[in-house]
């Protein structure tokens, strides 16, 4: 119902608020066009028809209008006044997007007034769009793109249209961000030819594309070949074979394939050529390919006969051709020893591993065979590129083959000549010389047919010795240069720490060393830091780099270097980690163990002093300004007596004086509680300035709390530990003029109401509740009274509820009236005496009444003895002295 | 034509494949009944006769098709609601009817431009929607199985 009410008062207010607006907005007039929308740098020209009641009322005509575009005056020019309330305005060559094109009036020939505003916009009409064309993927529904001609600046629908002969299809709307493109809500149908356009509409006109009509079967990108995979063949280490899955559209049409492969460190693809594979097929083998070696291929299909979309690549596949035996005899040489001793000589063979494109495969072992002449053959197998051997001083030949899998290379062969051998055609004329940072060396050819060169060299230097190295070459070239390894180290790395990496790499192949390598130099760098170089010795094959930025990208290459120059390996890229391993844990776990500690001593701590926290946050501490040293009397008058509200308290559930007791350690207080002890004494201190002064707590005393503390007394040290308020009345009770001045005191040395310089004058009040059945252990309160053998009176004081009632409050000042008139009587200076174990539970129990006559240093039975209530007095109350009424 | 008997390909390539998926989402007791529960027995089913002329053999495949598409859509509609879950055998159901559409649009285009047909009485089979489920299940199967039958005949005629 409310809901009703609601959308009834909504809807009124609505009706009525749109009521009063088009009244408030009824126009003087009009322009028209409404809305225009003109062609960008056409000319546009507007009517501005003014009411016949605004003509009256405003004293104006058509002659007072001002047109204005963007807020700029129209220059008069272009106005032109058709009657006396028309005015007309022609806006040339209009070539902003927008105009904010308004009529105004002078109304009474002087205060200027809107009359009608409209917004020109201007763009151009479409254009007839173009390269419309279309694509099926394969599984998915088509899309038509085209070129939708130059930008309107109007908003502008290009719909594509399709149909088939038969029956139409839904127009498909291009989205304003892609007004290019757009993908139909049907599945495609192949088979069956569809016919497209696009038509173009905005403010300025329409437009209609090239009509398309095409199966779309024609139109396919298939989806790419998958599950390609390679094998190769033991008996052929040339080819391997390709197989694939099609893809399913294969079902409606054939398919032509596009097969290209690499090597694998290659980046330049081979074809295999179109059409060996321009029928559906699901495999292929390659051949004339090199054996041993990694190739990765990758195929795309579309239809057989060209009218469609080439697919995507297939996913990369790789595989190796199978090996095959060593193409190359290795190179092959000798070194004598020249020490010779009883008919031998010892010979070291050594001779260069194969390049991977001529070992065909993993090198398994060499096999070397030593003839000497009209001998047994001497087999030796070593996997080694190096063997020496005990000759004779005759002649020998020296074979070489290289095994791997398949089978052994072709033999190198080496005669090593007999001791007393005398070459007879030694080459001429051999030079070295630098050229294109080379080192180039040329010798004469002997004049008779030369099998191969063997080139032997060695760097001359001071600081090291002559390491010969040596180089194969055929027997009919005259000229070579001594070769830089042909390619660098892999470098990698072996560890990254945050501020250091440790990098490692292999020794480069013999055959590409292409001599020795005298040292490595490790570049690396950051992307926008400077390129730095170290220098490693050749023997290493690891190193570590130090003093690196953490969680940074570096960049680390290696070159090798021979005598003859250098060469680059691969830049190889690593980044340094954020933390070291280990550090996080390092910092959070102590961190945790601290917080942990911290938390749990803390938990201590607070358990531990939890009493003393309890009196520092919430302490009971009793409002003095409402305390009254009637309260700590054990022998109040009946509170009905005084006041009817006291009648709620006539069991006596209440406590009248609020006391609040510190157990404190009795061997040692915690410096806490001095402290505390110390803020109280401050307290007292500053309380002392407002009182009435030292020496005698004047009635105009405020009540103070009194605790127990070793600077106030020593005496008190050992045997007390419990804080007693005192209530010093100074006033009557209820405005009633006490006849005497009570003074009251807990103990000689409390901070209480400065009781130390007039102790005569206090008065104890005990403090009772009648239903507290625990009862303090050291309760005590002593005052000194001038009679030495009055007994001690005790005033027991029980920890107690706050009275906050202003009926107790008022009790307990009427009580504290009564007390006082007897304290000032009987109570003079004295020792205060310690009272342990007492209880004052029914000081002020409803109904005491009669006198004390007699207070002696007794317990509990001196109060019940006498038919009173639980309560103890002090001792400077003289008997009979301290008659509660 | 050619396009005509691609269609007739292309639907006889997948006609054995979409009964298998088929009588596979209904469940027993049809995959190990075929005989006796899909046996192509549909009743009011237009005849094909590939021997005739190529008018007369185009507009039987116009009625066979015209048969087959309304009969395919009433499958279709029961099994998304029989097997909601069989999402392949919809699909491919959809598909199906699509290119027998196409073929309808193709054949009328010849009927209408070589041989001067605009009209062809065409015949609908039964409304399953009153049927039990099983009764669905099974006409279903038998329709699928006589459209298995007949595509394969139509597209050796072609």
């Amino acid at each position: 119902m409310s809901t009703l009410q609601i959308w009834v008062a909504q809807a009124l207010v609505i009706f009525l608020t749109t009521e009063s607006v088009g009244e408030l907005l009824d126009p003087c007039g009009y322009i028209n066009p409404e809305s225009p929308v003109i062609e960008r740098g056409s000319n546009f020209t507007a009517v501005c028809v003014l009411k016949e009641k605004c003509v009256d009322y405003y004293h104006a005509n058509a002659s007072y209008i001002v047109w204005k575009t963007n807020h700029l005056n129209v220059p008069k020019e272009q106005y032109t006044t058709i009657n006396r309330t028309a005015s007309s305005v022609t806006l040339t060559n209009v070539a902003s997007l927008s105009i904010q094109l308004t009529c105004n009036i002078f109304a009474y020939g002087q205060i200027e007034q809107n009359v009608y505003g409209i917004t020109v916009l201007s763009g151009f009409p479409p254009e007839k769009p173009k390269n419309l064309n279309c694509i099926v993927n394969e599984g998915k529904r088509m899309m038509c793109q085209w070129d939708p001609g130059r930008e309107t600046y109007l908003e502008t629908n290009f719909t594509l249209k399709s149909e088939w002969a038969t029956e139409k299809f839904e127009d498909c709307k291009a989205k304003p961000d892609t007004p290019n493109s757009c993908l139909v809500s049907y599945a495609p149908v192949y088979f069956v030819n569809i016919e497209v356009w696009v038509e173009v509409e905005n403010a300025l006109g329409t437009a209609t594309s090239d009509h398309l009509n095409f199966d779309p079967v024609e139109k396919v990108k298939p989806n790419p070949p998958h599950n390609l995979s390679v094998s190769n063949s033991e008996e052929l280490s040339s080819i391997l074979k390709l197989t694939w899955i099609n893809p399913n559209i294969k079902t409606i049409m054939t398919l032509k394939y596009n097969i290209e492969y690499r090597t694998k460190d290659a980046s330049t693809w081979s074809q295999i050529p179109p059409e060996d594979i321009a029928s559906t097929r699901f495999s292929f083998t390659v051949q004339d390919l090199k054996p041993f070696t990694e190739y990765v291929f990758r195929i795309r299909c579309m239809r057989s006969n060209g009218k469609g979309f080439w697919s995507d690549w297939s996913e990369e596949a790789s595989g190796i051709t199978y090996e095959d035996r060593p193409s190359k005899a290795p190179s092959f040489w000798y070194k004598i020893n020249p020490s010779h001793t009883h008919g031998y000589r010892t010979v070291q063979l050594i001779w260069k591993t194969l390049l991977p494109f001529e070992a065909n495969g993993k090198i398994l072992d060499y096999e070397v065979t030593l003839t000497r002449w009209k001998s047994h053959l001497q087999n030796y197998t070593t996997n080694d590129t190096k063997l020496t051997v005990n000759l004779t001083d005759d002649r020998y030949i020296a074979t070489l083959t290289a095994r791997n899998l398949v089978g052994k290379s072709d033999a190198s062969a080496l005669t090593i000549p007999a001791c007393d051998f005398q070459a007879t055609h030694p080459v001429m004329d051999l030079k070295a010389f630098p050229k294109d940072n080379m080192l180039w060396v040329e010798w004469t050819a002997p004049s008779k047919s030369v099998k191969k060169y063997i080139l032997e060299w060695c760097v001359l230097s001071d600081s090291s010795p002559c390491i010969p190295d040596w180089q194969q070459e055929d027997g009919t070239v005259h000229r070579t240069y001594l070769r830089a390894p042909s390619k660098g180290p892999i470098v990698r790395t072996k560890k990254v720490g945050k501020n250091e990496a440790v990098l490692e790499w292999d020794q480069l192949p013999v055959d590409a060393q292409n001599g020795f390598i005298r040292n490595y130099t490790i570049f690396y760098r950051t992307v926008i830091g400077n390129e730095t170089a170290v220098n490693v010795d050749s023997s290493h094959t690891e190193y570590t780099l130090s003093s690196l930025t953490s969680d940074t990208l570096y960049m680390v290459r290696m070159t090798a270097y021979t005598d003859e120059g250098g060469k680059d390996g691969p830049e190889f890229t690593f980044t340094t980690p954020k933390f070291a391993q280990g550090e996080i844990e390092a910092i959070v776990v102590p961190v945790c163990l601290a917080f942990l500690l911290t938390t749990l001593l803390g938990v201590l701590f607070c358990f531990n002093k939890r009493d003393l926290i309890k009196k520092h946050i919430w302490p009971n501490v009793p409002d003095p300004s409402k305390s009254h040293i009637a309260q700590w009397s054990p022998h109040t008058p009946p509170r009905h007596n005084f006041n009817s509200k006291d009648q709620m308290y006539s069991d006596g559930n209440f406590t009248d004086v609020s006391v609040v007791e510190i157990e404190a350690n009795d061997k040692k207080p915690f410096p806490e509680d001095l402290k505390s002890l110390d803020l109280f004494k401050k307290e007292k201190i500053s309380t002392e300035g407002h009182s009435s002064g030292i020496g005698g707590s004047s009635c105009m005393s405020s009540s103070r709390p009194s605790i127990s503390s070793s600077d106030d007394n020593e005496s008190t040290q050992n045997t007390s530990s419990t804080v007693q308020y005192s209530t010093v009345v100074h006033s009557g009770y209820r405005h009633q003029v006490p006849s005497v001045q009570v003074f009251s005191r807990s103990e000689s040395t409390q901070p209480l109401l400065d009781s130390e310089e007039r102790p005569e004058d206090l008065q104890l009040v005990d403090n009772v509740d009648n239903n507290d059945e625990i009862l303090p252990r050291q309760q005590y309160f002593k005052q000194n009274c001038s009679q030495p053998e009055t007994s001690p009176d005790i005033s027991h004081f029980e920890r107690s509820k706050q009275v906050s009632s202003s009926n107790e409050e008022d009790f307990v000042r009427l009580k504290q009236q009564q007390i006082s008139d007897l304290i000032s009587q009987s109570c003079g200076s004295g020792q205060i005496k310690m009272f342990q174990e007492v209880s004052t539970a029914d000081a002020f129990a409803p109904g005491t009444e009669g006198q004390v006559e007699r207070f002696e240093a007794v317990g509990m039975e001196a109060a019940t003895d006498e038919g009173m209530p639980k309560s103890y007095l002090p001792q400077t109350v003289r008997q009979g002295g301290y008659v509660p009424q | 034509m050619s396009q005509i008997r691609n269609q007739l390909l292309q639907l006889n390539g997948s006609a054995d494949a979409l009964f298998i998926l088929y009588y596979t989402a209904q469940g027993e007791p049809f995959p190990n009944n075929l005989d006796k529960l899909c046996a192509p027995n549909v009743t009011d089913f237009p005849p094909f006769h590939a021997n005739g002329t190529e008018k007369a053999r185009l507009v039987e495949l116009y009625r066979v098709a015209a048969y087959l598409g309304t009969a395919l859509g009433n499958v279709t509609r029961d099994q998304k609601l029989l097997n909601p879950q069989a999402l392949s055998l919809h699909s491919k159901l959809n598909s199906t009817a699509d290119t027998l559409r196409g073929l309808l649009s193709n054949v009328l285009c010849r009927l209408c431009g070589k041989y001067h047909v605009a009209r062809v009485d065409v015949t609908y089979g039964p409304d399953t929607s009153g049927k039990d489920v099983f009764q669905k299940k099974k006409l279903g199967c038998q329709l699928l199985g006589k459209y298995k039958q007949v595509v394969g005949v139509a597209a050796q005629a072609f």
